[in-house]
């Protein structure tokens, strides 16, 4: 662990010759590449929360999200669908942890599993989300189209469908690329990449990408179907 | 097995590659020149482009500062060059607009971002701080190349038949939201906002690199506190540009679906001529404009901050003494990245956003003259009896420091909100910003170039023409953008096509005149400056010491001509900070000489 | 090798502490859940305010335990913590302006725009009703509002 190596002072930290971090420059771009992220994502976010914050009226997400899969016509359960989603990303993300704590202990086949698994999560989360838009859809929301009043039953805007298609889609784009890269990683834990190496740091990278994409949908989720 | 066996044997590959690195290298000319991941290559590459840009940006100033002097006069060359774009030989109402948009967006980003920082980012942080490249050289090469289409890009704008966008360089909605609005807001747009969008990505890879550079690779001995300024401000560049840009792609993906997908982020209440009432409600175009002042704000110091460190450095060796005040430098370059963030509404005054919160950005904004003033003063204090090596790059230097401190104090004025009511888009702030910002950050990038020219290319320019180039430029500056003031309290506005129908303006005929025929002048003066600089790269007098400027930094311990790697053999260690020029009676002891035992402390 | 059992140890106390973060996290939201549902009953704006606010300090806490355990961040130097988080303050100001000035704009529009005030006011029975027969027609005329 690099909490346990580093016994040496601050100014040695910093003197030069060495990352002041105990990282490695491919993580540290990683964090602040995330923190980039985040920026964006805050960007959506704060936008999202101005217009409403400049608008009258707003829909009840408990009133638009309230399906799920196979269920019957005009079943009312809202937040049932969006908790199932947001566990399962949860469990992607333990996996993940799995995944880059046997990388660490130099296990390839944990490593693989556990991959596989965060792999399947994603792709789950994908589909769930897919679902949902096309849901929406048949409801008659798309960007610039929506069909749910204010909560207070007058007319809205079309921004609610607008921001929720914007911000939800970017997400599922992050998560879409975090699956890409995440089955690259599984390709090369399984060519024996990482073996030769003698390292798995790739996977803790792809981890932290992983993760943030987690977190991404904590935010999202909140401001979307909680508040 | 811990983080830090692994770093160790990381480094120690990186390092003995770079020992080997003459031997087995065999470069083609495409992985030398085109697709090289070598960070000098890379900086040259942004340099040139940079100058392209520049020529490109400031033709387009002349041509549209040709309407503002002579409104009355044809011109029938310009039907020749620009065909329906200037009918009968005078410049259309439509290509005035465009000129002046794309004037403004290639100078700020492609010259002033990208040719400056892109270009000394890239040259001096690996060398300076003694790294033999950019933690990751294919993240540079592919940042120079994003950069590079995306000014392919915006080349194209130019060249549709609607012609470039011409909403300003600020982009607004709805001009830039609506395809109906003008004839710029079709293609012209669209191609704008994937230029900046792949500059966006150009800039963040860039920005990760330079920041994951400083912080891990600093050669032995090379402390935080070690640096030269010039790697300080780069720092802080970057760090404002991973952290601000992000905001600004947000910002035009909203646009971008406002353009094409029928969303309202923007707009609301619109009726355009010959179109009707639009459906679109609910937006708020001054939510786009928060968006891209909390990119733009940042942006003006993600271009005067490089420029700031150069000239430290420059005018710290051409003076023969130590910077004055090194650490108050770094805290106030520290203070201006903070600021650079909580001000960005100071753009917005007098267009609805609440006048409480703007009194909380008055606040906010003056406070930027304090750190602002401690530079200064430390630039003023270095200069203060010291022994003085009138240099071009030192010319140059404290030409900035002159159109900082002129500019910078107008900047006071602007940043009251009540002023503001007066003074908010004319050509006060025309001037404002173009001194402070865009003339003082060329002399920032002239100095840096005419001080590392001997390092990149070996040679050095040559000095009369660059004495000429200095002189007319600084006094055409000033005889450009100075009477832009008076113009300006007068309630002269900004962006309009002809003054001379106004009857409150027509008095400025003359002085428009006046500072269209200095443009003209000034713009030719900068052939001198290509002249020289192209010239000299094949022909230029010879370098024939490593460190010709007597200099203390580390890149001047490299070969003449360093090769991919910097250094032949070990990376020097560092023992000392950037800047004991006349210590102990030594004119100057580089960074790399051990501190002796009889050696006074500073 | 001493070395690998060490390291056995230590991965056993890492996966130790990844259940103990994943049950904090599934508490967390389901709570987060609960007052969703809870919330739906209540009408009082101050309570619903209060109730936003609570799930907000509950997703600034599922943030903290994500980035602190899952993404390693608290067992990073000091200074890289430092490094990532002091930059985030930013966000503050961020969201205090944006959020001010969206307000703001909204009290404008209801003081200078009646002709906004009232189209605001304004119930649509109607497009309610068919929504809850749901079904195709809702998207027609509903996307371009009833000016």
């Amino acid at each position: 662990m690099s909490t346990t190596t580093t016994a040496t002072t601050t100014t040695k930290l910093w003197g030069g010759g060495r990352s002041p971090f105990n990282v490695e420059y491919g993580k540290l771009m990683m964090w602040y590449f995330l923190m980039s992220d985040a920026l964006t994502f805050g960007a959506f976010l704060i936008s999202y929360g101005t217009i409403r914050f400049s608008t009258n009226g707003w829909p009840d997400p408990n009133k638009v999200f309230k399906s799920y899969p196979f269920a019957a016509e005009g079943v009312n359960a809202p937040l049932v669908f969006v908790s199932i989603m947001t566990f399962i990303l949860i469990i992607s993300s333990v996996t993940m942890v799995l995944a880059v704590q046997a990388g660490k202990d130099m296990k390839k086949k944990a490593v693989a599993i556990n991959l596989i698994l965060t792999i399947i999560g994603g792709l789950a989360f994908l589909s769930c989300q897919a679902w949902e838009w096309n849901h929406l859809h048949n409801e008659g929301a798309w960007w610039g189209m929506n069909p749910f009043p204010n909560a207070d039953g007058t007319a809205s805007s079309t921004n609610f469908t607008n921001y929720f298609f914007t911000i939800t889609g970017f997400h599922g784009f992050h998560v879409f690329s975090g699956v890409i890269i995440n089955i690259i990683m599984l390709i090369m834990t399984l060519t024996d990449q990482f073996e030769k190496r003698g390292h798995y740091l790739m996977i803790e990278k792809a981890g932290l990408y992983w993760h943030f994409v987690d977190l991404v949908w904590v935010f999202v989720f909140t401001c979307f179907y909680l508040i | 097995m811990s983080n830090e066996a692994v770093l160790h044997t990381h480094s120690g590959a990186h390092d003995g590659h770079g020992d080997h690195s003459h031997e087995h290298h065999h470069e083609t000319f495409i992985t030398k020149y085109v697709f090289s991941q070598d960070h000098k290559m890379i900086a040259k590459q942004f340099l040139i482009t940079g100058m392209v840009w520049a020529v490109l940006g400031g033709l387009m100033s002349v041509l549209f500062r040709l309407q503002l002097g002579y409104p009355d006069q044809s011109f029938p060359w310009l039907e020749d060059i620009l065909g329906k774009w200037a009918k009968g030989g005078h410049i259309t109402p439509e290509a005035y607009y465009a000129l002046v948009t794309t004037h403004g967006t290639v100078l700020v980003f492609f010259v002033l971002t990208a040719g400056l920082s892109g270009t000394f980012a890239n040259f001096l942080i690996p060398l300076q701080i003694g790294a033999r490249d950019m933690a990751s050289p294919f993240m540079n090469m592919l940042s120079y190349w994003f950069f590079f289409i995306a000014g392919l890009v915006m080349l194209c704008s130019v060249f549709v038949e609607t012609g470039p966008f011409s909403g300003g360089w600020t982009a607004y909605p709805p001009l830039s939201a609506l395809g109906d609005a003008s004839p710029g807001s079709k293609t012209g747009m669209d191609l704008w906002l994937i230029s900046m969008a792949l500059f966006v990505v150009s800039s963040l890879l860039g920005g990760l690199n330079y920041i994951a550079t400083v912080l891990n690779m600093r050669t032995k001995g090379m402390s935080m506190t070690r640096l030269p300024l010039t790697i300080w401000a780069l720092f802080f560049t970057a760090v404002l540009g991973v952290l601000s840009f992000p905001v600004l792609f947000s910002g035009f993906i909203l646009l971008i679906f406002d353009r094409n997908f029928g969303t309202s982020f923007y707009l609301s209440d619109i009726f355009v001529n010959g179109v009707g009432a639009l459906p679109n409600e609910g937006g708020s175009a001054i939510l786009y404009q928060h968006l891209f002042w909390f990119l733009g704000h940042p942006e003006v110091y993600i271009i005067l901050l490089p420029a700031m460190g150069m000239v430290s450095e420059i005018m710290s060796v051409n003076s023969r003494k130590p910077i004055f005040g090194y650490m108050a430098m770094i805290g106030s370059l520290f203070a201006i990245a903070i600021l650079a963030f909580l001000v960005w509404a100071h753009h917005m005054f007098v267009t609805g956003l609440n006048p409480f919160l703007g009194s909380v950005f008055v606040l906010l904004t003056l406070l930027i003259a304090v750190p602002s003033a401690i530079k200064v003063f430390n630039w003023l204090t270095t200069l203060w009896r010291g022994n003085i090596r009138f240099t071009p790059g030192m010319l140059f230097a404290i030409g900035f420091v002159s159109l900082f401190i002129s500019g910078g104090l107008t900047g006071i004025w602007l940043g009251n909100s009540a002023l503001n009511i007066h003074l908010h888009d004319t050509y006060f702030v025309i001037a404002h910003f173009h001194i402070v910002m865009g003339v003082a950050s060329m002399f920032g990038m002239f100095a840096g170039i005419y001080h590392w020219f001997p390092k990149m290319y070996g040679r050095f320019m040559n000095n009369t023409l660059a004495y000429i180039h200095f002189w007319v430029t600084i006094a055409g500056a000033y005889m450009i953008f100075w009477p832009m003031h008076y113009e300006g309290l007068a309630g002269m506005p900004r962006r309009y096509y002809d003054y001379s129908i106004w009857e409150s303006f027509k008095q400025f005929q003359g002085l428009n005149q006046f500072i269209s025929l200095v443009a003209m002048i000034v713009f030719a003066a900068q052939f001198l400056f290509l002249f020289n600089f192209f010239y000299s790269v094949f022909k230029g007098r010879k370098v024939t010491t490593q460190n010709p400027w007597e200099s203390n930094t580390l890149e001047w311990t490299t070969p003449i001509h360093p090769g991919h790697g910097n250094w032949v053999g070990e990376i020097p260690e560092v023992h000392r900070w950037a800047y004991d020029y006349g210590k102990d009676g030594v004119d100057f002891i580089p960074q790399t000489t051990p501190v002796g035992a009889d050696e006074s402390h500073h | 090798m001493s070395h690998t059992a060490i390291h056995e140890d230590h991965s056993a106390e890492v996966k130790k502490e990844v259940v103990r973060v994943t049950i904090i996290l599934s508490v967390l939201t389901i709570i987060e859940l609960a007052l969703g549902f809870f919330m739906m009953g209540i009408d009082a704006p101050g309570t619903r305010l209060l109730i936003k606010g609570i799930i907000v300090i509950l997703m600034l806490s599922k943030a903290f335990y994500i980035v602190a355990y899952f993404m390693h961040l608290k067992h990073e130097v000091r200074n890289l913590i430092m490094t990532i988080c002091v930059p985030l303050c930013l966000f503050f100001w961020f969201i205090t302006a944006f959020l001010y000035d969206g307000n703001s704009f909204r009290n404008l529009r209801n003081t200078y725009d009646p002709h906004y005030k009232e189209q605001s006011t304004i119930k649509v029975e109607k497009k309610e009703l068919k929504h809850e027969e749901k079904k195709e027609e809702a998207p027609v005329d509903t996307q371009r509002r009833t000016d």
